[in-house]
């Protein structure tokens, strides 16, 4: 395109079918504490 | 629903319900913000008015390339997602992490604590090996079919009781082979007690360890004194420390984690000084406290914040650029490969999912609850025995919480921390307001970051 460009993103619809898994770390384990970061963690879906 | 902003010379469009991001130029941002409300006529009519240069047949060819986003289903997305939502009550929940609270004690006097030097509301205190090896079997019994199980060592102080924070790694290791589980343990510590043999042990068996620093010697001296009569700073004492630590584990899966406060907003000089002593993962958050400390944050404050944010974003652009960078937690953004939306609905699992165990074997819903005994869920003999509570905490998320419905950042918070919410408004279904505004800044500067290093590509 030539006047828009699409940053590499997962589509989050396509994340309904196969999501819900669970297995991905608790934001609260990763260094926070305080807030809720859940967009900065990386799925772990294997299926 | 379509957010758009500008930030660093970049046009941003966030697509909120499909979360696809979209950069573009001058005359598709103005498009954009008049597609849903004008026809295509008056579109061109306003444009050809603003841009004097460009001509109809290009207004055009924009308006066809906005059109075929939104037949890919990549911008004015409708959310499709609040009945999922509802699955949520029925589900049936697993506990995968806990928290546990190893030291009631600490050996600083941080002013901003939540946990009061350690102590939580109650007596200074240190967890048994038989109470932890209680809560490493209730984790595993609760679990299900989960196989990675969590364990963050956490206080007050954990090193002030290391050797049980040993015997229980030792404990989950052994019941990783019985049961077909993973642990992930964790340790968050203030790092005067570190040494090498404790290193060597972090290194080999934690999958993260979090350091406690809150940036440059007189800010972290002001707010992070050792516990003793003089209120002596720590910063000499742990940086060569935490240095040691950074470089063992080269540079990965750790952070040095700190606090601002209202009297250091300049905060992103604190960051880089972190950055300048080496480190590479590096956190620093705004603390979260009432309004009568006199450190706490104020709406005031708001506005300063987020340009140091906007000047951090910046700054850490032109490190990259001159082979320099470093990670900053809440700048960090999966866009490819991050949660999916059920995760983003539901938020850190916190009452369901996670819970914080106490020395003596009680468990809250957090650690931040740790101590609010009209939110005890159990204990460790027993489980959960206040389903009402856990019920409350199953109920909620994104969409039982009016404030997030509008909001663009709402997939990336996911409802934001149930704990800031309880502590401003008495209720875990409202948000945290500055907490908010300071989010949506981060998620903007965090966006912004990956165009740049797009175009850096």
């Amino acid at each position: 395109m030539k006047h828009i460009k699409t940053l590499n993103t997962r589509n989050l619809k396509d994340t309904l079918k196969k999501g819900g898994c669970g297995e991905c770390q608790t934001s609260c384990q990763s260094a926070c504490k305080t807030s809720c970061t859940v967009g900065n963690q990386s799925c772990e879906n294997n299926n | 629903m379509i957010h758009q902003y500008k930030s660093n010379g970049y046009n941003i469009v966030l697509d909120v319900n499909s979360g696809m991001i979209h950069v573009v130029d001058d005359v598709v941002y103005d498009i954009i913000g008049l597609y849903e409300n004008n026809s295509k006529e008056d579109i061109v009519t306003t444009i050809l008015k603003k841009y004097s240069s460009t001509t109809e047949a290009e207004i055009l060819e924009a308006i066809g390339e906005i059109e075929g986003l939104k037949n890919d289903g990549a911008l004015f997305t409708e959310d499709i997602y609040e009945n999922h939502a509802g699955d949520f009550k029925n589900r049936s929940t697993v506990v995968k992490a806990l928290c546990l609270h190893i030291a009631h004690d600490c050996n600083f006097a941080c002013k901003y604590c939540f946990a009061e030097e350690g102590e939580y509301k109650g007596d200074r205190s240190l967890m048994s090996y038989e109470v932890g090896k209680k809560a490493l079997d209730f984790l595993i019994k609760s679990s299900g079919n989960r196989h990675n199980l969590e364990v963050d060592f956490f206080g007050g102080e954990p090193l002030m009781n290391f050797q049980v924070v040993k015997d229980l790694v030792k404990y989950g290791r052994e019941q990783e082979q019985i049961h077909n589980k993973k642990f992930r343990f964790t340790l968050t510590t203030n790092g005067l007690l570190l040494n090498d043999d404790i290193i060597e042990f972090a290194n080999k068996e934690m999958s993260n360890i979090v350091l406690s620093i809150d940036g440059r010697k007189e800010i972290n001296d002001q707010m992070r004194p050792l516990s003793n009569k003089k209120g002596t700073g720590s910063y000499d004492y742990i940086v060569p420390k935490f240095v040691k630590v950074a470089e063992s584990r080269n540079q990965t899966n750790y952070y040095v984690r700190g606090t601002f406060t209202h009297h250091n907003l300049d905060f992103s000089e604190d960051v880089l000084h972190l950055a300048d002593l080496g480190f590479k993962q590096i956190s620093v958050e705004p603390v979260v406290s009432l309004p009568e400390e006199e450190y706490s944050i104020t709406e005031e404050d708001i506005p300063v914040i987020c340009a140091e944010y906007d000047k951090l974003a910046k700054k850490m652009i032109e490190r990259k650029k001159e082979g320099k960078d470093f990670n900053f937690f809440h700048f960090m953004i999966d866009l490819s490969g991050g949660p999916c939306v059920y995760k983003r609905m539901s938020g850190c699992g916190s009452g369901t999912e996670y819970l914080a165990v106490t020395p003596w074997g009680d468990l809250y819903p957090c650690h931040q609850f740790v101590g609010s005994t009209e939110y005890l869920l159990g204990n460790v003999d027993d489980g959960i025995v206040n389903s009402n509570v856990q019920e409350q905490f199953k109920c909620c998320n994104l969409y039982t919480k009016d404030k997030c419905k509008s909001c663009f950042a709402k997939f990336y918070c996911s409802g934001g921390c149930a704990a800031n919410s309880y502590k401003f408004h008495g209720d875990i279904n409202d948000t945290y307001d500055i907490g908010c505004e300071l989010q949506r800044k981060r998620v903007e500067c965090a966006i912004m970051i990956k165009a740049a290093q797009a175009e850096m590509e």
